[in-house]
């Protein structure tokens, strides 16, 4: 106990435990009592420690004994549920997933193989299959549809802002204009999407059985003819995937994505399987495409080079005046942001002056130089 | 230095959090009775929804017992408790708005108002008046400082433990409570003096 003679400070009183104990709950076992009243000016020292810590004090809610034992209860059966839903997602038969809330979408990136209309025909007409074709009659906003018959993946912006990057032999049927509270798009084939934020207004995709619902986020769904499921693969924040009224009206299964999470779509028998860690499986990992490999988080980097992750990601060509921009560099984050949106914010980041216009997989850059 | 009922209560923690580990549901249900109202308490000074703190601290408790073969051995299981609380609070905030980016629990405000415990008080009325006073320049400090003294005074967190939890490191935290020491001080000297005169005439 000779450390205290050195105090000088109420700190070294406050955080001393065996006075806080002497303090607080009045046990005294190292005489802080007779020690205290030594010196008057200690005396005035312990005092204001004493104050000070007696003011520290924070109001306690009182949980009665029952309280305490429901809570503990409570925490029993949540332990239990969860033990029994790790179980079932490792038997990766997930039939019934209870998630409270569909609250939020921060961001996400969805893969998904959908097998397509070819199928129809090998399950028959009289199976609940739900196709394209079906999905787009449904729809009466008046669609565009663009199809990619070449072999390099095309850009399409939708008229939110949204961009889908669209595979070969692959389909997108989208509304000219997104009316009404929900935004709608088909696919059919493979694309990735990149949503431009707007949670009042919730971004559907519907690929054959399945609807994908984000609000605002980037992801890929990717279908091929020959494959019987469908696959969803988030990579980063929430996606709910649910089937289609089309398929099941009467038990609405939904499943809730995380990052690193999939799903794969049993179209035979309608079932879905949740996969918790998408490294063990091969089919998954196999289909990440250019664009989810590269990084846009950009620290100090030239733009030219910021430019050219673009044009890799998305295929495009971007033109710009290489000589004005050649001193530029840029810290920025563009992860999660559709491929416009990216762009704007380059272009403002670069400078008042700057802009850039698309046409097609052309984009051109104006600029007079950065600030 | 430390007296023996709190060298006591820390090697019992980890005693318990070790049998914990090794699946002893008893020792999981006394640590679980031992720090439930504390963190509830602390929970409710990140958050006014006391139902959904109650719902992240069985969360957190859920997890111990869920992951229990994952955790580490030599913690010191009450800081391990605080933090999992608060990061679990910070996540239930950025899930509600919708699109808060970062994950960081800066954005989190500490909401607790300081007040006197009355039993602990018996002395006389000056005393209680000098406490009151305290409390309201406490109360009056910048969020984060009051919350670095509460973890450090009240929770009797170390220094490093509280930068850890409040995602800063060791010396922003040492500042905190530093900064919040100095004011009260400072503000309490003026104040303190007229109580002091006040009473000695009363008396």
């Amino acid at each position: 106990m000779q450390k205290r003679n050195k105090y000088t400070e109420i700190e070294d009183f406050l955080s001393d435990e065996s006075f806080q104990s002497w303090i607080l709950f009045k046990i005294d076992e190292d005489g802080w009592e007779e020690w205290t009243l030594e010196s008057r000016q200690r005396a005035k020292l312990v005092e204001d420690a004493r104050l000070l810590l007696l003011a520290i004090k924070a109001p306690e809610t009182n949980l009665s004994s029952s309280d305490l034992h429901n809570a503990l209860q409570t925490t029993w059966i949540k332990i239990e549920e969860k033990e029994n839903q790790n179980n079932l997602i490792q038997d990766s038969k997930v039939k019934f997933l209870r998630k409270k809330i569909f609250s939020s979408v921060a961001a996400a990136i969805v893969i998904g193989l959908i097998s397509i209309w070819f199928y129809q025909n090998q399950v028959g007409p009289e199976s609940k299959v739900v196709t394209y074709k079906e999905l787009i009659d449904e729809n009466n906003e008046g669609l565009v549809e663009q199809t990619n018959n070449s072999n390099k993946p095309q850009i399409i912006t939708l008229s939110d802002g949204s961009s889908v990057l669209l595979q070969p032999n692959s389909k997108l049927s989208y509304p000219k204009i997104f009316t009404g509270n929900e935004r709608k798009v088909y696919l059919s084939g493979e694309g990735f999407f990149e949503i431009s934020k707007n949670p009042k207004k919730p971004f559907f995709v519907y690929a054959n059985e399945i609807v994908t619902k984000v609000v605002g986020t980037s992801f890929r769904v990717k279908a091929y003819s020959d494959q019987p499921d469908v696959e969803v693969l988030v990579r980063t924040g929430k996606v709910r995937v649910k089937s289609n009224e089309l398929v099941s009206s009467s038990n609405q299964e939904e499943v809730i994505l995380l990052p690193n999470q999939a799903l794969r779509f049993l179209r035979s028998d309608l079932s879905f399987n949740k996969i918790t860690n998408i490294t063990e499986d091969e089919t998954l990992t196999r289909n990440v495409g250019n664009i989810e490999q590269l990084s846009f988080e950009f620290t100090d980097i030239p733009v030219a080079q910021i430019f050219e992750t673009i044009e890799q990601a998305y295929l495009v060509d971007i033109d710009y005046p290489k000589d004005k921009l050649k001193d530029c560099h840029l810290t920025t984050s563009l992860s999660d942001q559709p491929l416009t949106e990216k762009l704007k914010i380059v272009c403002n980041s670069i400078g008042n002056n700057t802009s850039f216009q698309m046409n097609g997989n052309q984009i051109i850059i104006t600029s007079q130089g950065c600030n | 230095m430390k007296t023996k009922t709190l060298q006591f209560k820390t090697f019992d923690d980890i005693t318990l959090w070790n049998n914990l580990k090794d699946g002893d549901e008893k020792s999981f249900s006394i640590l679980f009775e031992k720090y439930y109202a504390d963190l509830v308490n602390y929970g409710n000074s990140l958050s006014s929804y006391t139902e959904k703190v109650q719902d992240c601290v069985q969360d957190v408790f859920t997890d111990i017992w869920v992951y229990r073969n994952g955790l580490q051995s030599s913690v010191v299981v009450k800081a391990y408790l605080l933090s999992s609380v608060r990061k679990r609070i910070a996540r239930l905030y950025e899930r509600d708005h919708i699109f808060r980016k970062s994950t960081s629990t800066d954005a989190i405000a500490f909401l607790l108002e300081f007040a006197v415990e009355h039993d602990l008080i018996d002395d006389d009325y000056a005393t209680r008046e000098k406490v009151v006073h305290l409390n309201k320049l406490l109360n009056d400090l910048p969020p984060r400082q009051k919350e670095a003294l509460y973890l450090r005074y009240h929770q009797g967190l170390t220094v490093e433990q509280i930068a850890d939890m409040l995602d800063v490191n060791y010396q922003s935290a040492s500042n905190l409570l530093h900064r919040g020491l100095l004011t009260l001080r400072k503000e309490w000297k003026g104040s303190i003096s007229l109580i002091v005169v006040l009473s000695s005439i009363v008396c």
